[in-house]
Order: C-alpha cells, then structure tokens, then sequence
C-alpha cells in the first residue's frame, strides 16, 4: 500500500481524472472530498461490507417458505390492536 | 395447426422448487452478481403465492442459492433511491427508462414477524434488456436492517 502524509487542503491525484482532496482533520474524523469523473464509484467500504453480510444472513436464515406477509400483519394486528 | 416453441429455455435444480425449467425472457442478468456472490449472474423472481408480495431471487447458476426479495414500495411507500450516473449507465437506464426495484429481505426462521429488508443495497432492474444490479446506495436515512412489520404498523397507525 502507498502510504503519503497530506495536510488539510492538499490533494493527491489518482490518475489524471480523480482527486482527492482532505478538508479538515478533525480529532478522530477526517472529512475528505474527491473529484471524479461519474462513470467512477464511490462509496463508504463498511456500506457494501454490511451488504454482503445482510446478503449471507438473508440466505443462511430463510425458511423453506416464505411467511405470508398479510397473514403476519393481521396476526400482529390481533397482537396489537390499535 | 403446428406450434413451434422457440423460445430457449433452461433447466435448473433448486433446492427449494425442485427441477425447474425457465423461459430465457424470465432470465435476469447481474453482471456484477449479488455482493458476495459474484460468480452467480443469472436470476429468476419465483413466488410460492402470487398474493405474497414476498418472492424468491432464485440463482439459476447455483440451485441451492436463493434471496428472498420483496418490492421495497409494498411496505414503503416512501422509500426513495437515487441511482449514480455510473450505475445507470452500467444498467443502460436513462431516467424515462422503466425500472424494477426489489429489496433483499432476511426472515429469521423462527421469529418471521421480525423479518428485516435491507434498504441500502436494492437490486435494480432494467426490464427491456433483462440486466440488473445490486447497487450500493450512500442514503443516510436507510440502514441494512430495516423492520418490515414495524413499518407497516407505523403506517397503519398513522
């Protein structure tokens, strides 16, 4: 991994077309901006790391059949009556 | 009169519906995959009761792997999600093009009622070229875990 030290308001370039820039560095938070062109993702690692382990509980989970939804809304309506 | 079946079809050994046989305009592609699953690419929504909004993404790569999904609009109506100029071009989409949107549902097995959607990776669908995509979405409102009874019972309180 290359390993660069910034101060807030420098930039590194990835390639030609992407930047990015540190904003402020706030005690624990760093508020970083990045330029790129909108054909490039962007995202927050942990997000697409909570995907995919919703995706393996959703299949390790599941019943062999699906619960009808309607019959547990009336149930927890019976439950819960408003 | 002489009928010719032209449509291809496939053959699939699902755990859960036995041998089935899908008509190739039924097949879904995901390029990408599902997140985790990426070498399984080729899908069918199967329901078990037409009524239920809940519904399986069945994998027609690997017959034991199948989501169950939901349309995220049956139980929010507010649901929003704003889809990255890269995602709508790896989707071929512009904004008039039409668009299914399923969301992956997890149902503990033996507490159904606290079954969660998970709002942050919907699977977009383009209907005219049978493509899809799960897409990550940056919404700080939504999480991965979001109770689908209690969201209808807020609504139903309203």
């Amino acid at each position: 991994m290359l390993v660069l030290t910034r101060k807030p308001d420098q930039s590194i370039m990835v390639g030609e077309d992407i930047e990015i820039t540190i904003l402020e560095v706030r005690g624990e938070q760093v508020r970083i901006g990045i330029q790129a062109p909108k054909s490039v993702m962007i995202h927050r690692k942990e997000v697409y790391e909570q995907i995919e382990e919703e995706n393996r509980s959703a299949i390790i989970s599941n019943p062999d059949v699906l619960p009808n939804l309607d019959d547990l809304v009336t149930k927890k309506r019976a439950e819960n009556p408003v | 009169m002489i009928t010719t079946n032209l449509e291809r079809e496939m053959k699939v050994n699902t755990s859960r519906f036995g041998e089935i046989s899908v008509e190739e305009p039924l097949i879904i592609t995901l390029p990408d995959g599902m997140i985790g699953f990426e070498d399984c690419k080729r899908f069918v929504v199967l329901h078990q009761d037409p009524k239920n909004p809940l519904k399986w993404f069945q994998s027609l790569d690997d017959g034991a792997l199948a989501f169950p999904i939901i349309n995220p609009w049956d139980f929010k109506k507010d649901y929003s999600l704003s889809i990255s100029d890269a995602d709508a071009d790896f989707l071929h989409m512009d904004e008039d093009t039409p668009k299914i949107v399923f969301v992956v549902v997890t149902v503990p097995r033996n507490n159904p009622a606290a079954m969660t959607a998970n709002l942050l990776g919907p699977i977009v669908i383009n209907p005219l070229r049978k493509i899809g995509k799960q897409v990550v979405l940056s919404d700080e409102r939504y999480t991965t875990r979001h109770s689908i009874m209690e969201e209808i019972h807020m609504r139903s309180n309203r």
